[in-house]
């Protein structure tokens, strides 16, 4: 097994190590943060190297097979997460939503052929990596509102309410859900930008309406949707986490699902 | 009991049209433009046009209507943003234009295109953005999979200066707002010389099949200019040019021949070889490369690129006013 593998299986190891310790704390009431951050900041930093060094291999980001996509992904949204777990407490108990989701990405990597992809000539361009970065924030913020919006959706269902006392009440956890949503709408509409500019350049038009722009529009207009009904009628706070799953569900989708059933060239750049 | 508000002025009526509830139906039936777009994969303009076309008035509507957006700064900011975004898509609509044409090495684009696609409104300036192939390199990786595409294009400036440029996959040629992109349509073409009888000779090329994409049909049937004798012609080679097992890089064979039928008559020529026709006489000069080319023009481009950074500028500074007027766990 090669190095660049031996890191990836450390950082799925830690991540995995980390992410049962912080259900456990969740559940126990327990606060070990520190020692799960760093063993996440550890995977992370074993990951990083992991991909630094097939991307040195290959002399190609890791943004082209399903292996290359999932892993990179796993890193970004683990680091977002991590990022928001360190500096928003309310948000460490939504690792029981959060790292099953990852759980399950580890898992699909694993079973994944590592083999390397054709690098189109068309994805030499800064664009590709600004399209990239602001979809990896754009996912990572929803992923970490999708883990808040869980946590209103337990507690609707009656599931874990006495396991988590500490937590503020729906009203508060929906308000902070929807902070990641709106942040990540930003993030969602700089990546249609960059993408719509990578686009012209690379296939002479901005927009086509191809299977990955289509489903991307999609789940941007359920974001506004979305927005636009919570101002229209008093949601519910678990109306509202709901609407956030099905946002994720779509963005989850586009992600890892469209450019793999998609025979158009806009495929696996996200 | 009244179950609906009765509109009696023209304020009702702006204020009904500026209803939020009226964006949640327009923005769904949008989606559904959307979906039904991508399902029928077909170019359903209409259901993509109307529902943004009422979401726009919608929209105009509540900027007129709805006091919160002079509340709101940012929030007025980024719904005209939008505003001028769909009158920028719409007008781009109405004058782009989309094209292909295919260019020898060495051959002049004079501003006709073998197809294209246009707005009503486009007028065409083609004839300004004129310029020369000179040629190009493709790179393949093993397996033959296309790398870096680079082709040297001149040009005559707007003072009469030769200006040079490379361009290829990324990187198109922009003249005069028309923007030319290199495509994986590439391949062969016979240069020919046509001495009519008592006429003026005339040098052209036939562009023969992509190549390698139809590597086993690199044939054509086309008309001697100004007769009825119809040519069938077949390049014939027996090297390897892109060896699936190595890198290599797009190039003409070392050796070929040029199969040419005219009715049941059959010949081989090599360069420089002379045809006896009726009409006149065909001489094969040798062997050169075309280019195809997609062509793209939308004078909106800089101005959707500023809408969408100023929409998603003030977005942002709408939010952040929200979040840090009132913190998320705090009173309601």
């Amino acid at each position: 097994m090669t190095a660049e593998l031996q890191l990836l299986w450390l950082a799925l190891m830690l991540y995995t190590l980390a992410g049962s310790t912080a259900i456990g704390a969740a559940v126990l009431a327990k606060r070990p943060e520190r020692i799960i951050l760093g063993v996440i900041m550890i995977g992370l930093t074993a990951h990083a190297v992991s991909l630094g060094l097939r991307w040195e291999r290959l002399g190609h980001g890791p943004f082209i097979t399903l292996f290359e996509i999932l892993s990179s992904n796993v890193w970004s949204l683990l680091a977002i997460y991590a990022l928001a777990y360190w500096r928003v407490p309310a948000v460490r108990p939504a690792a029981m939503v959060v790292m099953p989701v990852l759980f399950l990405m580890m898992a699909w990597l694993l079973v994944t052929s590592s083999a390397a992809g054709h690098f189109p000539p068309t994805y030499r361009t800064v664009w590709l990596y600004v399209h990239l970065l602001f979809g990896k924030v754009f996912l990572g913020s929803v992923l970490v509102a999708v883990g808040v919006a869980g946590l209103i959706l337990l507690r609707h269902a009656g599931v874990g309410v006495a396991r988590l006392p500490q937590l503020p009440d729906n009203v508060r956890l929906e308000n902070l859900a929807f902070r990641f949503m709106m942040v990540g709408f930003i993030f969602e509409s700089l990546m249609l930008v960059a993408g719509a500019i990578w686009a012209q350049d690379a296939w002479g038009r901005y927009w086509a309406w191809d299977p990955l722009e289509t489903w991307a529009f999609a789940t941007w207009l359920l974001l506004a949707f979305f927005i636009h009904l919570r101002v229209t009628v008093s949601l519910r706070p678990y109306q509202s986490a709901a609407l956030i799953m099905a946002v994720f569900v779509l963005a989850f989708l586009t992600f890892f699902g469209v450019p793999f059933v998609s025979t158009a060239p806009h495929k696996g750049a996200v | 009991m009244q179950t609906f508000a009765v509109i009696r002025s023209r304020g009702d009526w702006l204020v009904a049209a500026a209803s939020l509830r009226v964006t949640l139906v327009l923005l769904a039936l949008f989606a559904a433009g959307v979906a039904a777009t991508y399902a029928l994969d077909t170019d359903a303009a209409f259901a993509l046009s109307a529902p943004l076309g009422l979401l726009a008035l919608n929209l105009a509507a509540a900027i007129v209507a709805n006091p919160v957006f002079r509340r709101q700064t940012a929030l007025l900011v980024f719904h005209l943003a939008l505003l001028a975004l769909v009158v920028l898509a719409a007008a781009g609509r109405l004058t782009y234009l989309k094209g292909q044409i295919e260019l020898a090495e060495g051959e002049l684009f004079s501003g006709q295109l073998t197809q294209s696609e246009s707005g009503r409104w486009h007028r065409s300036q083609l004839e300004r953005a004129q310029f020369v192939n000179e040629g190009f390199t493709i790179r393949y990786e093993k397996g033959v999979s296309r790398a870096e595409t680079r082709n040297s294009v001149r040009w005559l400036d707007d003072r009469g200066a030769e200006q040079r440029a490379v361009i290829g996959d990324n990187q198109p040629l922009v003249r005069h707002g028309y923007r030319f992109y290199t495509t994986f349509n590439k391949g062969f073409a016979p240069v020919f010389v046509w001495h009519p009888t008592g006429g003026a000779a005339r040098r052209g090329t036939i562009n023969l099949p992509s190549y390698p994409v139809h590597e086993y049909r690199q044939a054509l049937e086309w008309t001697v200019p100004g007769t009825r004798t119809t040519l069938w012609t077949m390049l014939q080679f027996d090297e390897v040019l892109l060896d699936p097992e190595q890198v290599s890089q797009f190039r003409l064979p070392e050796r070929h021949t040029l199969v040419v039928r005219i009715g049941e008559a059959r010949h081989e020529l090599a360069p420089g070889a002379r045809l006896m026709l009726p009409q006149g006489v065909l001489i094969y000069e040798h062997l050169s490369t075309w280019m195809g080319y997609t062509v793209f023009y939308d004078w909106t481009l800089p101005w959707l690129f500023a809408a969408c950074m100023l929409a998603v500028a003030s977005m942002a500074w709408h939010f952040w006013q929200k979040c840090v007027a009132q913190p998320w766990d705090g009173d309601a």
